[in-house]
């Protein structure tokens, strides 16, 4: 199993690597001179002349992707246009509280959908399986724009329940990641937010746990289970359930992608100062550093989290230890 | 209440029926047979004459679409379908009648290791401590050929044979008055099967079980069981002891069986296989379920079904020329008989 482990680390470093350059070719391919907001045309030619050469825009661009790869190692990743901070700090900040937000939503949505999975198929063609599927498939008709605009008109606006935005109260800016989970204001702030992510994803492991947990219960290991006299909640969740979840895990890690994608709109629509919203921000204002940035940090969060998936997926399969082997 | 001269397991008129799209499916009917104390009763049949559908119907392990009904189905002089659901559970299943799977490829969970499957049948019936259990299966992997060793391997790592030898270990574990085993070499090869089937008559003559024995091999089934049924179209055709049945059979499907098998006694002359299919049981039947297919059918045969008649002690044929057999017999011997 470590030999697998090891094969998809090297692929998940191999595939950050291709993202970086991709990275590289299309904010050379963007319209627009990338440099005007620091080099204006306004200064003398010479100046000029002398800060492209500062920037290395004079090299080759094969040498030009050397450097960039070698920064990008070397966690150099340039200071803001705007705000001359250095893109890593700013992206530091930025990243938990896209993680904080992201893994409360994903939770919700694995925990209660996968639980729900379970008594849909338990309970097949009953009341709560009915309308389980009906209000999946409803939410995941609506977009989260929607869906995040209805909850805060509705809850916010109107009934005043939560906040309508942001993570904390202006000028409550708490030290660090630790003193905001000690606020009740923040998880409080969060409830709008997962609210919306997790009823956009719920139906993709809920529908997925059921299906899988239906084609389970079919299978002639389950029949041997009944047979030994095992009860039934122990068949339901040591081998039906169990073995529903490889499926579970193995889509998990594609509607992750996903919703890293949805955590744009969500930040954008909550306020919530993640690097969802800094893309946003920063692709307006035509701050480079920090977009290409913020879109290399969100592209190694979905490839690691692929990865993770991997992980955890051979854990749950001992199968694929043979299928290890029978790669290498 | 039971009393030592009572069989293990008695049914009469069981009978079940598959609800499906194309109507009813009579999958099982008029099935009577005994099995006694510590006897092999073999089963045998073509694929899909209700084999499998039977002994489901006796573990209520029955598709959604199934039911079972049944004139008397007792276990010990125990109505087993009266039973309540959760006292089957501790008290009959796997306590009292185990069973061998037909897919013993399928039917290890492949998630779980195999002695963690074992001792599991183990503890839903018994107090024991998990160590308890797993000394337990290691002497049960002694008794089948296994390396206690090999209770830590994941399904996968086992071979078919070796599938095959864990699930009677299994079957093994809490000593039950009956083990089913269906089609227990079906899909192994014949190596394999002859060290299956050896191992099987060995555990045999340590035990105290019966075993109902099912199967489409009838030379299988000839070898290793006491007395034997021939099941066709969802019915019994004929039982008898093994010795009968083969020294004198009387059903005309036991005679195609016969030679459509190889056997050391036939050794060398050609096999004869029963030209036609089974019935797809849809339905309620009307007529001899073989008549379609039999050689010497008449009008008699396709205008009601004959009665089970007991021909001679413990000898008994669903036929309505069993007293013709004799001729039967001999006609059977040709091929041109089964091509007409
Ligand atoms: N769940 C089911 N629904 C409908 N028909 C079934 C079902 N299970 C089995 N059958 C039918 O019942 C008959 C007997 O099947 P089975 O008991 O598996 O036979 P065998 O074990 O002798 O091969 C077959 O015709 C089969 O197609
Ligand atoms: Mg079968």
């Amino acid at each position: 199993m470590l030999d697998y482990i090891l094969r998809r680390f090297v692929y998940t470093l191999i595939t950050i690597f291709a993202v970086a350059t991709i990275l590289f070719i299309i904010f050379r391919m963007l319209p627009g001179e990338p440099t005007m907001q620091v080099i204006s045309p306004a200064m003398d030619p010479a100046v000029q002349e002398r800060m492209r050469e500062a920037f290395g825009l004079n090299e080759p661009v094969w040498k030009q992707y050397m450097i960039y790869m070698k920064n990008l190692a070397t966690l150099e990743w340039g200071r803001s246009f705007v705000s001359a901070q250095e893109v890593t700090d700013i992206l530091g900040h930025r990243f938990w509280n896209t993680i904080l937000l992201m893994a409360a939503g994903m939770c919700m949505t694995l925990v209660l959908g996968i639980g729900m999975g379970i008594i849909m198929a338990w309970r097949r063609n009953g009341p709560v399986d009915l309308i389980g599927t009906v209000v999946g498939l409803i939410f995941q008709a609506a977009p989260p724009f929607i869906t995040g605009l209805l909850l805060l008109m509705v809850l916010s606006y109107r009934l005043g329940m939560f906040p309508t935005g942001g993570m904390y109260a202006p000028g409550a800016r708490p030290d660090g990641v630790l003193d905001l989970l000690m606020t009740a204001d923040f998880w409080h702030r969060l409830v709008l937010p997962t609210l919306t992510v997790g009823m956009y994803y719920i139906s993709t492991p809920m529908l997925i746990m059921r299906d899988s947990m239906l084609e389970v219960l079919g299978s002639d290991y389950i029949e041997l289970a009944r047979a030994k006299g095992l009860k039934s909640r122990v068949i339901m969740m040591r081998h039906a359930a169990r073995n529903a979840l490889l499926g579970v895990v193995t889509i998990s890690g594609i509607m992750i992608g996903f919703a890293v994608g949805g955590q744009v709109v969500v930040e954008s629509l909550f306020s919530w100062p993640g690097m969802g919203q800094l893309m946003v921000e920063s692709a307006a204002q035509h701050d480079y550093p920090v977009a290409q940035g913020t879109f290399l940090m969100l592209a190694i969060l979905v490839i690691s989290l692929n990865f993770l998936t991997d992980v955890l997926y051979s854990y749950l399969d001992p199968r694929i230890k043979i299928t290890a082997k029978g790669l290498s | 209440m039971s009393n030592p001269q009572d069989p293990l397991l008695s049914v009469r008129n069981l009978g079940v029926v598959y609800n499906t799209s194309q109507g009813p499916v009579h999958a099982v009917s008029n099935v009577s047979f005994d099995v006694r104390e510590n006897e092999v009763f073999g089963i045998a049949g073509e694929s899909g004459c209700g084999k499998s559908t039977l002994i489901k119907a006796l573990l209520r392990l029955l598709a959604e679409n199934g039911t079972a009904t049944a004139d008397r189905c007792t276990y010990r002089g125990r109505a087993l379908m009266d039973m309540d659901e959760e006292d089957f559970r501790r008290e009959i299943l796997w306590q009292e009648i185990s069973m061998v799977p037909q897919s013993a490829m399928a039917s290890f969970n492949p998630v779980h290791r195999v002695g963690d499957q074992v001792i599991e049948s183990i503890q839903a019936h018994r107090d024991d401590s998990r160590a308890q259990a797993m000394e337990r299966a290691a002497e049960l992997f002694d008794v089948v050929g296994l390396e206690p060793g090999l209770l830590k391997s994941y399904p996968h790592e086992f071979s078919g044979g070796m599938r095959q030898r864990a699930m009677i270990a299994m079957a093994l574990s809490l000593d039950p008055g009956l083990i089913i085993m269906d089609e227990p070499t079906t899909g192994l090869d014949v190596l394999v099967q002859e060290r299956i089937l050896r191992r099987i008559r060995e555990i045999r003559s340590e035990l105290k079980s019966s075993i109902i024995l099912i199967t489409h091999d009838i030379a299988v089934i000839a070898e290793m069981s006491d007395r034997i049924a021939i099941m066709y179209g969802g019915e019994i055709m004929e039982q008898a002891s093994a010795i009968d049945l083969f020294e004198n059979p009387h059903h005309p499907y036991t005679l195609g069986l016969k030679n459509a098998f190889p056997s050391i006694t036939t050794l060398g002359t050609e096999l004869i296989s029963i030209p036609g299919s089974p019935p797809t049981l849809v339905g309620p039947v009307q007529s001899c379920p073989f008549a379609p297919r039999c050689p010497f059918d008449d009008a008699i045969c396709h205008s009601a079904n004959p009665e089970a008649k007991e021909i001679a002690e413990g000898h008994i044929v669903r036929c309505a020329h069993s007293a013709d057999a004799a001729r039967f017999r001999e006609l059977a011997k040709e091929k041109s008989t089964w091509l007409s």
